[in-house]
C-alpha cells in the first residue's frame, strides 16, 4: 500500500518553531510531527510515503533518510513548483501512487495528530466497497468547519456545507483519506481543492463514505492546539501504552521524559509534557503543560506553563516561562526574568522581563 | 559657643492617621513611622542619627497618633539609645512649627540652646553634626539642610535661594508654578529657642486678624488662604521661612548625600535601599552575608532579622530586608524588596520589586514582581497584611489590600 502526506507550505502558523525546521519536523511528543503519521502508516503495511511539499525538500529528505531504513519504508518527494491546493498535489503524485495492485491508497494532512485508526479504516473502505473513505470527527462547534453530512447508520456522504450558519451536523473532515486509484482521474492538475471540489462530486454519486473517528483528534497547526493536542495525545498514550509515561513522586499526570533527560531534586512535572532527547532540567524545576524540545536546559527553580521551549534553548534560574510563552531555536532567558506570552524568535536573549502577550523579533 | 554644658535636644515630627494616606494599604496596619525600612522603623534613622549629637539632652517625637501606638517602640529606644525619647500627642495638626510651639514648654525643660526639628517622612544621611556646626558659626536663628535636585523635579518640593558666600537664606517658595531654584528644603532644620518667638509672631498676628475680620467685612479683600487657618496652625515654610528669607535669620547647610521624601509605599522601597547603602559605613554589622554553604547567598546589601528563617538554598538581595519570623523556604529567590514579620515564602517562589505584607504567604513556584518605578503608581508590588498568594500564581504591578487570597495571576491590578 502507498500513502500521500500533504505537507504544504511554510508552516507560518507554527512560527517561530518552522523558522528553524520544516513543519513536519517540528516536534511533538517528542517526535517530529510527520513520524507519527510514517509509523502509523508502516503499522499497518503501507511501504511507500510521498511527500507533497513546496518548500525544502531537501531538508526533509536528509532528515527522512535515516528513518527510511530504521523502519524500513520508502519515502519521496512530490515536489509543487506552484501551490496546488489540497487536490493538485495527488494528481502531481499520481504516477507514484498509482501501480498495478490497484489497491487504494491513503491521504494524510501533516497537521493533523490522533490515534490513526488506519487499519479499521481500510476495513471500512472495503466493507462499504465506494470509491472513496474520509475520517470525520465530532467537534463542538461545527460552524467554524466544513461539516460533513452523512447518513448516520452507513456512513454515506450526503453532502459537504462550509462552515454553516445553521447545525447541519457536527462532523467535520478530519483530514485522513483512503482512495481508490479512480479518484485521481477526477483531478486534473491544477490548484483545486479536495474538499471543494473533487469529494462532493463523488458524494454525489454515492461513493463517498465517511468513517467517525475514535479517540481524539487536534490540529496542531498553530501553538495554542499544539499544547492542546499534547494534552489529548498523552491521555491516548496513558490508555494504550501507559509503560510510555514517566513514574515517580515528582510527577503529576501524563509526562513524557526522553531517557537521555536529566531531571534533579525537588522538580515538581506535569500534568502535560514532553521533555526532549538531552534536555537538563535543574533542581527545583516546575513544568506543566509544555513541552521542552531537544537539548533545551532549565535551570534551578524556573517555571514554566502552557509553553514550547524550542530546540537548545535555556532557560535561567528564577525564570518564569507562561502563557503560550513559544521560544524558537536556541533562545536564551537569562535569570530571574518572566516571559508572559512572549513569541520568540531563534537565536535571541531575553534580557528583560516580558509581562504582556508580544513578539520579540 | 561650644561649650561642653550646652544642651541639644531635637524634635521628629511623626504626623498622624489622617496624614501619609498615599501609604495605603501599609498605613491601614502601622503608623507609617513605623514602617520598616532597611529593617527598623522609618522613624529610627533619624532617631540613630541624633544620637550622634554632641549634648544630645532628650528626643522628642511630636504626632496625633494615640500614645499606644508608639509606646513599645519609645521605651525599647530610649533603653537602647539610653537618651530619653518622648512622645507628645498633638490633640490635632498643628502644622510643624505649630506643632514645636505647642510644646514649647516641654522642650525647653531642659534649656537647651539648640533645637533640631527632623521630620520623619525623609530620607537622607542626617548630617546633624554638621548642620550644628556650621549654625554656629552663621550665628543665626536657624540653619535648613538643603540639597541640589533637577530643575525639572524642583517644583515638587519647598524651592529656595541662598547667597553662595555666606550661605544666608534669601528667598523660600512652597511648591512654586515657575522654577525659581533647584536647591530645596530637605525638612531637617536646626533652630535657636528665637524660633518660639517667631512662631508666637505669625500666631498673635493671625489672631489680630481674625478678630478684625469678626469686626469688619474685609473677608473679600482678604483673599489668601493661609489668612483663614486658625491662630495656633503655623506652618515652617511658607509661615516662618518665606517672610524671614533675607534677614539674615536663617541659613542653609547643603547636603552632598542622598535625599528622598517617603510618601508612597513604591519609594519606601528606594528609601530602605538608600538605608542598606549607609548600613555599609553606619553600622555593617546589621547586613548579612552567605555564599550559600551554609547559609543562604547574599548578593548586595541585604538586612536579614536574627528570628527570621532562610533557607541555604534560597538567594537573596540586594536591597532585601526581612523582618522579624520571616521564613524563606528552599529555592527562593529575593530581590529588592521588603518582607515583613512572620511572612512565608515557600519553595522556589521569587520575589521582586516588592512589599510583602505582615503574616503573608507566598506559594511555591509563585511570583510576585513590578516593574521597580518607585514613582509609578503600581510600579512596586505591594501586598497588605495576610495576603495569601497561592502555588504558582503570579502578582506582576499589583496592590492587594489586606486578607485577601489570590488563586489566579493579575497584572495591573489593585484589589480590594
Amino acid at each position: 500500500m502507498k500513502a500521500l502526506i500533504l505537507v504544504g507550505g511554510f508552516g507560518t502558523r507554527l512560527r517561530p518553531l518552522t523558522l528553524s525546521v520544516p513543519k513536519p519536523l517540528v516536534d511533538f511528543a517528542n517526535k517530529p510531527m510527520i513520524l507519527h503519521q510514517i509509523e502509523a502508516l508502516k503499522a499497518i503495511g503501507v511501504s511507500e510515503v510521498v511527500l507533497a511539499i513546496n518548500y525544502q525538500p531537501e531538508v526533509m529528505l536528509n532528515f527522512l533518510k535515516d528513518f527510511e531504513t530504521k523502519l524500513g519504508i520508502k519515502i519521496t518527494c512530490s515536489q509543487e513548483t506552484e501551490p496546488l491546493g489540497t487536490a493538485g498535489p495527488l494528481a502531481l503524485a499520481r504516477d507514484k501512487l498509482v501501480d498495478e495492485s490497484g489497491e487504494p491508497f491513503f491521504v494524510l494532512n501533516s497537521d493533523v495528530i490522533s490515534e490513526y485508526p488506519l487499519k479499521e479504516m481500510i476495513a471500512f473502505h472495503k466493507s462499504h466497497g465506494g470509491e472513496a473513505s474520509i475520517m470525520v470527527t465530532k467537534v463542538d462547534e461545527p460552524s467554524k468547519y466544513g461539516v460533513v453530512v452523512m447518513e448516520e447508520s452507513t456512513g454515506k456522504v450526503e453532502k459537504f456545507v462550509e462552515k454553516p450558519k445553521l447545525f447541519v451536523g457536527n462532523k467535520i473532515n478530519a483530514g485522513i483519506y483512503l482512495l481508490n486509484p479512480s479518484v485521481l482521474d477526477r483531478i486534473e492538475l491544477r490548484p483545486t481543492s479536495i474538499e471543494k471540489e473533487v469529494f462532493p462530486k463523488i458524494a454525489a454519486e454515492k461513493k463517498l463514505y465517511a468513517m467517525v473517528l475514535p479517540g481524539f483528534w487536534m490540529d496542531v497547526g498553530q501553538p495554542r492546539d499544539y499544547i492542546t493536542g499534547l494534552r489529548l495525545y498523552l491521555d491516548s498514550l496513558k490508555k494504550k501504552s501507559p509503560s510510555m509515561l514517566a513514574t515517580g513522586s515528582h510527577i503529576v499526570g501524563n509526562v513524557i521524559v526522553d531517557e537521555t533527560a536529566k531531571i534533579g531534586e525537588g522538580c515538581l512535572i506535569g500534568p502535560d509534557v514532553a521533555i526532549g532527547p538531552g534536555c537538563v532540567v535543574e533542581s527545583g524545576v516546575r513544568l506543566s503543560r509544555c513541552t521542552v524540545m531537544r537539548g533545551v536546559r532549565i535551570k534551578k527553580h524556573a517555571c514554566i506553563s502552557g509553553s514550547i521551549i524550542g530546540w537548545h534553548s535555556t532557560v535561567g534560574k528564577w525564570a518564569r516561562v507562561e502563557n503560550m510563552t513559544i521560544l524558537g531555536e536556541d533562545v536564551h532567558v537569562c535569570d530571574e526574568i518572566y516571559s508572559n506570552g512572549g513569541v520568540v524568535l531563534p537565536h535571541k536573549e531575553i534580557k528583560a522581563s516580558i509581562l504582556k502577550p508580544e513578539i520579540v523579533m | 559657643m561650644g561649650s561642653t554644658d550646652e544642651r541639644v535636644v531635637a524634635v521628629i515630627m511623626v504626623g498622624g492617621p489622617t496624614k501619609g494616606t498615599r501609604f495605603r494599604p501599609l498605613s491601614l496596619n502601622i503608623p507609617k513611622p513605623l514602617f520598616p525600612l532597611a529593617g527598623q522603623p522609618m522613624v529610627h534613622h533619624p532617631i540613630s542619627a541624633c544620637k550622634k549629637i554632641p549634648n544630645l539632652a532628650q528626643i522628642f517625637l511630636i504626632g496625633f497618633y494615640d500614645e499606644r501606638e508608639f509606646a513599645l517602640y519609645v521605651s525599647s529606644i530610649s533603653n537602647e539609645l539610653r537618651v530619653p525619647v518622648r512622645y507628645l500627642r498633638e490633640d490635632k495638626p498643628h502644622g510643624s512649627a505649630g506643632g514645636l510651639y505647642n510644646f514649647r514648654d516641654l522642650i525647653m525643660e531642659d534649656s537647651p540652646s539648640h533645637i533640631f526639628l527632623l521630620n520623619c517622612d525623609v530620607c537622607c544621611s542626617f548630617p546633624l553634626p554638621e548642620m550644628l556646626e556650621s549654625h554656629r558659626r552663621y550665628g543665626g536663628m536657624g540653619t535648613i539642610l538643603v540639597i541640589k535636585v533637577s530643575a525639572e523635579s524642583a517644583n515638587q518640593f519647598g524651592e529656595l535661594v541662598a547667597d553662595p558666600a555666606t550661605n544666608e537664606l534669601l528667598h523660600y517658595t512652597e511648591k512654586p508654578e515657575t522654577f525659581v531654584s533647584d536647591r530645596i528644603n530637605c525638612g531637617v532644620y536646626i533652630f535657636t529657642p528665637d524660633i518660639f518667638t517667631a512662631i508666637q509672631g505669625v500666631s498673635t498676628q493671625r489672631k489680630d486678624r481674625a478678630n478684625l475680620r469678626r469686626l469688619s467685612s474685609f473677608d473679600a479683600i482678604d483673599s489668601a488662604t493661609s489668612r483663614n487657618l486658625p491662630a495656633d496652625f503655623v506652618r515652617l515654610d511658607q509661615d516662618i521661612l518665606s517672610p524671614l528669607a533675607g534677614k539674615k535669620q536663617f541659613y542653609t547647610y547643603e547636603s552632598m548625600d542622598f535625599w528622598e521624601q517617603i510618601k508612597t509605599p513604591g519609594m519606601s522601597l528606594k528609601c530602605s535601599a538608600l538605608y542598606l547603602a549607609q548600613f555599609r559605613f553606619t553600622s555593617p554589622h546589621l547586613l548579612a552575608s552567605g555564599d550559600g554553604t551554609k547559609s543562604a547567598a547574599i548578593s548586595g546589601d541585604v538586612y536579614i532579622h536574627p528570628s527570621a528563617k532562610v533557607h541555604p538554598t534560597a538567594k537573596i538581595g540586594p536591597n532585601v530586608s526581612i523582618s522579624a519570623n520571616a521564613r524563606i523556604g528552599a529555592g527562593a529567590r529575593l530581590i529588592s524588596c521588603i518582607i515583613l514579620d512572620d511572612v512565608e515564602i515557600k519553595e522556589n517562589a521569587v520575589v521582586i520589586h516588592a512589599i510583602v505584607g505582615w503574616k503573608s504567604s507566598i506559594g511555591r513556584w509563585s511570583r510576585v514582581q513590578a516593574s521597580g518605578d518607585y514613582n509609578a503608581k503600581l510600579g512596586v508590588t505591594i501586598l497588605g497584611e495576610s495576603v495569601s498568594v497561592e502555588d504558582e500564581v503570579v502578582v506582576v504591578n499589583s496592590i492587594v489590600l489586606p486578607n485577601k487570597t489570590l488563586n489566579v495571576s493579575v497584572q495591573e491590578e489593585i484589589i480590594l
